[in-house]
């Protein structure tokens, strides 16, 4: 495009910029940094005047042998995030394997995709009424082959897990889409050499599926992993403050209560700031990762 | 025949699969219906013993469920032409433009995506109650009641720009041959012509793309909808209202109107999706292989 000069073509990149630029600065520049001054203060977020500002002492508190962010707080951001992808990632890949070779696939794909465009207080309300302890059906279907019926929610050492399985259920349907995409891309002929070969399915599935879809694969597991860290509107349905005790509670959601609820802003900010950390760290890892398991253009 | 068996099978095992994904759907419709002490009665059934259509009437009523559907209606449109604008402006810059900084910038917009919605809620909540010379407030943010969020604004505004758009639109507009945006400079067509007249009509494809996931994902979006209604209660949305009244009422009473609420706010953005699932499975895919 030579027949325009580079110094109109700046001014005219940067004033078509200027809108993005500025959204940028005020609603992410300033916020990170002022988020990291915040963490450095005791603050209700009322004036700036009341801001007291007390060091590192939030980061103290949050790393102090006797807080509950690390344990069970964070200790069950992992477990969600790991529970989830898990489950997520186990039916995905037999839904995703089986469609490609039925009619109406778009159709399957559909369905196993509607969780993710519904709103989440409708699957957690939906969800509270499935576990419902007197009338929900799970346990409807427990007493009628003679189990006792299960507090599925109240009981601190299954609670985590009836959201878990929740929140797995909801990930399935993007993780099909993209494992779908990734297994049409590998070529047929590739399939029928190795028929002519004699292999069966089991063989071709682990000598010519699984290789050639792992970066597809590695994709999938790592970025569902960093979404399940950050993730916490649906136990904040479901639980509200991560209940019974602390049992369900995530960091975010433990975030999003000590300053919405308690008036927390500094507490809150600083675990934002550790958990903000250790996801940055993972997408690290998942960059280096996928570079090395040969996911393009990373 | 070895492999004729195996479709027999993957059908039964999709179908099993379906059911898990389409149950809590159609719990939350028939219980929609119920009456309420039908709803906390003792026994599980899923289809209701009459259909009380009453509580459609009475979500609308108790629920306010027009003013949620006015808002969700106007945040979502709102936010959608915005992105739209902005990716669209960005992208084209980005793919296009040749001015110092444009990598740095480029590089910039994509990091963006890699920062958590968590990190946000605290800082942006205060930005934007304190937002200068808005919701009457003075220069220095103090003073009025709400700042943006005093209107549509707050729940609008933090949404305006997307890294996501801007990368799809770019990758889309770097396809688009030169020679067009060469020849329209030469015949003397000024350069928003260009963008409007030129460009934007020949990336239709991908905003469609970019629209639904952009209008899906503001009308779902609950916890900044929260924040803002905790700020003013005329901003609620959807989701918010119906969360609200659930915690404001009895909720043996109220159960079956809450299902009726969700009703309304899930099944219309359902079937938008099946209709235009095309684009929105090729927005997926595009992240996907960013």
């Amino acid at each position: 495009m030579k027949s325009f000069g580079l110094r109109k073509e700046t001014v005219l990149a940067y004033s078509f910029l200027i809108p993005i630029l500025l959204f940028y600065i005020i609603f992410l520049v300033i916020p990170v940094v002022f988020s990291f001054v915040i963490s450095l203060t005791e603050w209700g977020g009322f004036d700036l005047e009341s801001m007291t500002f007390v060091g590192l002492d939030n980061y103290k508190k949050i790393f102090a042998s006797d807080s509950t962010f690390l344990n069970p707080i964070l200790t069950n951001t992992f477990v969600f995030a790991f529970g989830s992808v898990a489950l997520s990632f186990i039916a995905a890949m037999t839904v995703s394997f089986l469609i490609t070779r039925l009619r109406w696939q778009g159709l399957w794909r559909s369905i196993y995709f509607l969780p993710a465009v519904t709103t989440i207080v409708a699957i957690g309300n939906v969800w509270l009424y499935i576990y419902n302890p007197t009338n929900g059906i799970l346990n409807e279907i427990l007493t009628s082959v003679g189990l006792k019926p299960v507090n599925f929610l109240d009981n601190p050492s299954i609670a985590l897990w009836a959201v878990i399985a929740v929140s797995g259920w909801l990930g399935i349907g993007g993780a099909v889409l993209i494992l779908t995409a990734g297994l049409k891309g590998i070529p047929h002929d590739y399939y029928e050499a190795a028929s002519l070969e004699g292999a069966g399915m089991w063989r071709q599935y682990f000598s010519i599926t699984l290789p050639l879809l792992r970066p597809t694969i590695l994709f999938v597991l790592i970025t569902s992993f960093i979404g399940g860290l950050q993730s916490f509107t649906l136990t904040l349905v479901m639980t509200r403050t991560g209940g019974p005790g602390n049992s369900t509670n995530v960091g975010a959601l433990e975030m999003y209560n000590q300053a919405f609820s308690f008036g927390n802003w500094g507490v809150a900010s600083a675990m934002a700031f550790v958990l903000f950390v250790v996801i940055f760290i993972i997408t690290m890892i998942q960059l280096i990762v996928f570079r090395k398991g040969g996911v393009e253009s990373y | 025949m070895k492999l004729k068996r195996i479709p027999w099978i993957s059908y039964l095992v999709i179908l099993i699969g379906t059911v898990i994904m389409i149950f809590p759907f159609l719990d939350m419709i028939f219980s929609s219906f119920k009456s309420a002490s039908e709803y906390s009665k003792l026994n599980y059934s899923l289809l209701p013993e009459t259909f009380v259509f009453d509580n459609y009437r009475m979500a609308f009523e108790q629920l306010k469920l027009s003013m949620l559907f006015k808002n969700s209606i106007i945040r979502s449109l709102a936010i959608t032409l915005l992105v739209l604008l902005t990716s669209s402006l960005g992208g084209y810059v980005l793919a296009k433009l040749r001015f110092p900084g444009k990598k740095l910038i480029f590089r910039f917009v994509l990091s963006t995506m890699m920062f958590p919605a968590f990190l946000f809620f605290i800082p942006n909540y205060y930005i934007t109650v304190h937002f200068p010379l808005v919701g009457g407030n003075n220069i220095f943010g103090e003073g009025g009641y709400g700042g943006l969020a005093a209107s549509m604004a707050g729940l609008i505004v933090p949404f305006a720009v997307s890294g996501f758009g801007i990368f799809l639109m770019r990758q889309f507009i770097m396809n688009i041959e030169d020679a067009y945006i060469e020849s329209a400079r030469i015949d003397g067509a000024g350069e928003l012509r260009i963008f409007f007249q030129i460009i934007l009509p020949m990336t239709v494809p991908a905003l469609a793309t970019l629209a639904i996931f952009e209008f899906i994902g503001s009308w779902n979006e609950f916890i900044w909808a929260l924040l803002m209604n905790s700020v003013n209660n005329e901003l609620a949305t959807l989701p918010v209202g119906i969360q609200m009244l659930k915690s404001h009422l009895d909720p043996t009473l109220t159960q079956p109107l809450v299902m009726a609420g969700l009703v309304i706010a899930t099944i219309p953005i359902l079937i938008l999706f099946l209709f235009l699932q095309k684009y929105y499975v090729r927005g997926m895919m595009n992240d996907g292989l960013k």
